[in-house]
């Protein structure tokens, strides 16, 4: 691309987007909507995540010794599950400590309970390699003879991922329909754009101007209005997020959030380069027709 | 210059604007096409502009047969004639120069071309004195003479011309044919479309004459042809 009609298509954007200023700002306006909702739903998402990596880490699986078990039986066993492969740790509860932990929890409730009627079972704490297998190890440990019953927190992991899954699906579906009418919404800007100038236009096609000539200004028009569109977004969400971690570090320190300077470059970037293709896309669309001759 | 052969158009509509056109025109050459409201003249024109693609035959211009440029050659076949408009199409908000050198921008000349070449055209067409006045503001006749520069300034060697006089005076009429001659004379081919009857028979000119879609007449020096109504 020649310089000076790089020139030339910047400034002929410029000067459309100033001749159609509502119509630029009403454009501005939804890019800025959308990607503001979008950087808000990747952020949740993202910690919504992270979240759940870190609940994930603590998942455990415990399993219940028969009662019949002698010491020697439960060292055997602690044996065999220390075998099993996708194990990393095994730690054994005594009932005694069981008792010693669920007072400590529940205090007056276990009151009358003392170590000669412990109703509590010797159990094992088992941690796996990875947090997904627990279900099947679980099931595993299940068949050893001796123990008597496996828990894990299988319905509180299932339905965390379970509903972060539809989270995401329903987040993308309605991000697509913004999008699109963001993207309807720039080519409609742009037709106002064409439609003014359709002599001018004529008349670049009569003297031999390339459709590459005559699209460039308009697609610049469309990347700077969807540029523009994401900056806005881009800063407040830099400032808001900043602001509730601050908050959520103050006031909610046993939830795990991800840092700020993790995420908000890379996130700032993405509604950017998303507003510029936006705009670009929008400003191709509301040219198709105009360009036959 | 230009060679066709067996050319046809039928409208979407149906309607036969040109049935089996045969024609050859040379290298500067200066060409009257007349005949009656609706005999084919502006189609014919219009498809030697490439404006649209005709139902059959073929036309070679420069050696090419432009029927089967692909799109992306078209803008570069344009850059290679000048065509004038009945109605001007100016860009009435700017100015006479920068009308003129509109047409070089689009095209990628530089600067420097452009504050060579526009000058040029503007004197060719007796406009020096008026390149800094807003095309609006002149009268019918400038503003073909400010479209003429626009047509010659790249230089083309074709020129087209659908009725170029239709909206001026006889005599504005007669300078704007008089330099369209005085361009012809500096080597490039003008094809015009025309109902001037004054006009074609004192430029003394090869006129064709089409009438319901056919060439009935093709005279070197021809005059302005009655019975064609
Ligand atoms: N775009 C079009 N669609 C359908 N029919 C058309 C179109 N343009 C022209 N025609 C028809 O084609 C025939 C030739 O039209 P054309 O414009 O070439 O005539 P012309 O000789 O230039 O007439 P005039 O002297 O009035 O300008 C006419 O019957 C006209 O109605
Ligand atoms: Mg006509």
């Amino acid at each position: 691309m020649l310089i000076r009609n790089f020139i030339y298509y910047i400034k002929e954007a410029f000067c459309s987007i100033g001749r159609n200023g509502w119509m630029s700002f009403a454009s501005v306006a939804v890019v800025a909507i959308t990607l503001l909702i979008l950087g808000s739903f990747i952020l949740l998402n993202l910690n919504v995540e992270h979240i759940a990596n870190e609940i994930k880490e603590q998942v455990e699986i415990i399993a219940r010794v028969d009662e019949n078990c002698g010491p020697l039986e439960v060292e055997e066993l602690r044996v065999s599950l220390i075998q099993l492969a996708q194990v990393e740790e095994v730690r054994f509860v005594s009932k005694e400590e069981a008792l010693v932990r669920l007072k400590a929890q529940l205090g007056e409730f276990m009151e009358g309970y003392e170590q000669e009627h412990n109703p509590l079972r010797d159990s094992f704490e088992i941690r796996t390699i990875n947090p997904e297998d627990v279900p099947a190890v679980a099931a595993e440990i299940k068949k050893i003879p001796g123990i008597a019953a496996v828990d894990y927190g299988a319905e509180v992991v299932d339905k965390l991922f379970r509903s972060t899954n539809v989270i995401q699906w329903v987040g993308l579906a309605f991000m697509i329909g913004l999008a699109g009418t963001a993207m309807a919404l720039i080519a409609n800007t742009i037709k106002l754009t064409v439609t003014a100038r359709a002599k001018e236009i004529m008349i670049m096609k009569w003297v031999g101007a390339t459709e590459w000539f005559i699209r460039w200004p308009f697609i610049f028009e469309g990347i700077i209005l969807g540029t523009i569109g994401a900056l806005i977004p881009s800063l407040i969400l830099i400032y808001a997020y900043g602001e509730a971690f601050s908050w959520a570090r103050m006031n909610l320190y046993f939830l795990p959030l991800v840092a700020p300077e993790q995420i908000l470059l890379d996130l700032s970037k993405l509604l950017l380069v998303l507003g510029a293709v936006i705009g670009a896309l929008g400003s191709m669309f509301s040219m198709r027709r105009f360009l036959k001759v | 210059m230009i060679e066709i052969q067996h050319l046809n158009m039928v409208y979407p509509n149906g309607v036969k604007a040109l049935k089996d056109i045969n024609l050859t025109i040379e290298r500067n050459e200066f060409v009257f096409v007349v005949g009656a409201s609706g005999a084919g003249k502006s189609t014919l024109i219009r498809l030697i502009g490439r404006e649209f693609l005709p139902t059959s035959g073929n036309i070679r211009v420069f050696n090419k047969d432009i029927t089967r440029l692909r799109r992306r050659e078209v803008p570069y076949y344009r850059r290679k004639i000048g065509v004038v408009f009945q109605d001007f199409r100016l860009l009435d908000n700017r100015t006479v120069f920068e009308n003129v050198a509109f047409a070089m921008q689009v095209v990628g000349a530089s600067a420097r071309q452009i504050r060579r070449q526009v000058p040029e055209a503007l004197e060719m067409v007796k406009l020096t004195g008026k390149a800094r006045r807003k095309a609006h503001e002149l009268s019918g006749g400038e503003q073909q003479r400010v479209c003429l520069a626009r047509a010659i300034v790249n230089k083309p060697s074709l020129i087209i011309a659908d009725e170029p006089t239709g909206n001026l005076d006889p005599e504005t009429s007669r300078e704007i044919v008089e330099l369209l001659d005085a361009i012809n004379l500096r080597g490039a081919t003008v094809i015009m479309a025309t109902h001037d009857k004054e006009i074609v028979d004192s430029m003394k000119k090869r006129v064709l004459t089409l009438s319901a879609g056919k060439i009935i007449r093709d005279e070197q020096r021809g005059v302005y042809n009655q019975d064609a109504h």
